[in-house]
């Protein structure tokens, strides 16, 4: 059996009926408006994840050592091989593929152009970069198809070339000799984003090789089946690989985009907050209305010997039951639309064209939302703590209560 | 008889400076355990702040106060909560109940504060029982007339067996036959339960009941009639009370 203290918060809350339904439906469009930012801010570490994914960051990679420290193209892996073997036996790990990369000059004619040609797998590239699947030119790359290369459609454009055209890569060889080679244009990228076009010049990895005089991978890119484990995996691979050979993760390989996203995410985060501090301050004033029209009542209950902490304790009891209401309403608004956020996603497309490139990294503009098991429990603890806070000046008041006088003044 | 309530040269004022108004200015009062009293005075006489200083329900401004031992004065806002839920009962003239609550409910809500336990549920309806309103336990207080609320009043007031029931006009908004009916009930609990009534009052009828009048005029001790040898309305025109407005 409830307390009779209890049952007096509850039919409080259903005195005044239309501030009841007025206050649960701010404290619910509140705790909407926040959970859909949250959903946001989730979803936008699934943004991250896609573009390792599909994006050709990868989700790790494992690299020389030194890298780290220096960023250096030209350092080459311990033992690509065993890297390879190693990162591909590795449970979680959807595909592993190597690459090197070289700071080329590529001419054609009286037109050059400095850019970072990398020498990849044909056969697996594509399902780690799937821009280049959308040739707007030609074809991709072939395994058994030496003397190849895929440019992007700005880099095109500055050489004056197209497909089939041949260009001349000059880079600087194993013993810092300068090396050139011939390459014929096979397909030509269009991307949607100009920046990104700019920076795409793939040749086979052993085509590479040979024009570098330099034998072996710089990298082994890692996609892996659930981005949440990208530690996990990482910790896994790092004693498999060959002696002084590093995994490096996504967030070490964009760390401008990361750093992006969080400096958004605390943007929405104090929105969210400005939102549920204006609801919270609506709640607090209806909430003040309720105690200052229910004074008298509070002065006979001072007079029965009601302590002020009691008192404090029944209104805040009334705000939570406000609070547990609110919650189940946002709930059950915010449920459908998140849900349909983390389905269709928010395309900022039409806004950004096809695909936006940040720091180098091509990014999808689509955001989906993140709908998961954390939704209940977020909304009752953001509609509760955001009464609960509400109540307590109206608490504290009505606690301060002096039954003489509030007594004095009703007669 | 020893004294439960013991007031010397007790002054309480309103206000500050040049607006203050004095409400008592200088009450002695004696009560002992089981008494039955009427405090009787003109508006603006101070039953009403005398009641509340006798309540804790506020300091006075000067003297001596001692409430069941206790000196009032001294005592902090918790401290005289403590007292009020332990040792004393109120009764209001416009009832003040709390109006969601039902008739059992605003009787167990005071025992529930007071901290008892699984007994609370049937106290209250013993105590309503008592009281002539066990087949109206479970109303809502707007189902219930002015008399009946006010016996529901009483029946708070008494619920967790205080040594001193305090009401002010608790007849007021009563007619004869109600005012007599709970007058009756007080006295009944008064003899049954030892406990001591101290109530304001403008009524003859309440003061025919009373076994001590005391009068009170300006602030101060005009009477004191142990065992009244006027009858009711007599005491009541020597005071000024019948030519007056209710309040006080």
């Amino acid at each position: 059996m409830a307390f009779v203290a209890t049952r007096y918060a509850a039919r409080t809350v259903g005195r005044n009926l239309r501030r009841t339904v007025l206050s649960i439906v701010g404290i619910a469009i509140g705790c909407v408006l926040a959970l859909f930012m949250e959903s946001l801010n989730r979803g936008k570490g699934e943004l991250i994840a896609r573009a390792g994914a599909s994006g050709g960051v990868g989700h790790l990679r494992v690299v020389p050592e030194g890298w780290r420290e220096r960023r250096d193209v030209r350092l080459r892996l311990a033992d690509w091989q065993a890297d390879l073997a190693a990162a591909r036996a590795e449970p979680g790990v959807v595909l592993a593929t190597s690459r090197a990369r070289a700071q080329v000059l590529l001419a054609m004619g009286t037109h050059v152009v400095p850019v970072e040609m990398v020498g990849v797998e044909p056969a697996l590239e594509p399902k780690t970069f799937r821009y280049v699947q959308a040739m707007a030119e030609g074809r991709y790359l072939r395994d058994g198809d030496p003397g190849g290369v895929v440019v992007g459609r700005a880099i095109a454009d500055r050489l004056s070339a197209g497909v089939d055209d041949e260009i001349v890569a000059t880079a600087m060889g194993k013993g810092g000799e300068i090396q050139s080679a011939m390459f014929r244009i096979v397909g030509i990228v269009a991307t949607g984003s100009e920046d990104a076009d700019a920076t795409i010049c793939q040749v086979a990895r052993p085509d590479l090789e040979r024009f570098l005089g330099v034998p072996g991978a710089g990298e082994v890119t890692i996609i892996v089946s659930d981005y949440r484990r990208i530690d996990a995996i990482r910790a896994a691979l790092l004693p498999k690989l060959a002696p002084g050979d590093d995994v490096v993760t996504l967030s070490d390989l964009t760390p401008e985009i990361e750093g992006h996203l969080a400096q958004d995410a605390a943007t929405a985060r104090v929105i969210s907050a400005i939102i549920l501090l204006i609801v919270l301050l609506g709640v607090a004033s209806a909430q003040l209305a309720a105690v200052l029209e229910r004074r008298r009542e509070f002065a006979v209950l001072s007079a029965l010997g009601m302590s002020g902490t009691r008192m404090v304790r029944l209104i805040v009891e009334e705000a939570l039951m406000l609070g547990v209401a609110g919650a189940l309403v946002a709930l059950a608004i915010g449920l459908p639309l998140v849900w349909r956020f983390a389905r269709g996603g928010l395309d900022f497309g039409r806004y950004l064209g096809g695909s936006y490139s940040f720091a180098g990294v091509l990014l999808e503009p689509v955001i989906y939302g993140d709908f998961g098991w954390w939704i209940a429990p977020y909304v009752f603890v953001v509609s509760i703590a955001a009464t609960t806070v509400a109540s307590l000046y109206p608490a504290w008041y009505a606690a301060r209560t002096d039954p003489a006088v509030a007594l004095r003044v009703a007669q | 008889m020893s004294s439960i309530v013991r007031a010397r040269g007790l002054t309480k004022a309103f206000g500050a400076g040049s607006q203050q108004v004095w409400a008592l200015r200088g009450v002695d009062l004696d009560v002992g355990a089981g008494e039955f009293l009427a405090l009787v005075g003109p508006s603006g006489s101070g039953k009403t702040t005398l009641l509340n200083l006798l309540g804790a329900l506020d300091a006075p401004t000067g003297g001596e106060l001692l409430v069941l031992d206790r000196p009032v004065a001294s005592l902090s806002k918790r401290e005289r909560a403590r007292l009020r839920l332990m040792s004393i009962g109120f009764v209001f003239q416009a009832y003040n109940l709390v109006p969601v609550l039902t008739a059992r409910e605003n009787v167990e809500f005071v025992l529930e504060l007071q901290g008892m336990g699984g007994g609370r549920r049937g106290r209250a309806a013993e105590i309503l029982r008592e009281l002539g309103l066990g087949d109206l336990a479970d109303r809502r207080i707007n189902e219930l007339s002015g008399g009946q609320q006010q016996r529901v009043a009483v029946a708070r007031a008494v619920a967790a067996r205080p040594a001193i029931v305090l009401a002010d006009e608790p007849t007021a908004n009563l007619d004869g036959e109600n005012a007599e009916t709970l007058m009756h009930l007080m006295r009944d609990l008064r003899d049954r339960h030892g406990m001591t009534f101290i109530f304001s009052t403008h009524d003859p009828r309440v003061v025919a009941h009373a076994v001590r009048v005391v009068t009170l005029v300006d602030g101060r001790v005009a009477r004191d009639e142990p065992k009244p040898g006027e009858a009711p309305h007599e005491i009541l025109s020597a005071s000024g009370v019948l030519h007056a407005a209710p309040g006080g």
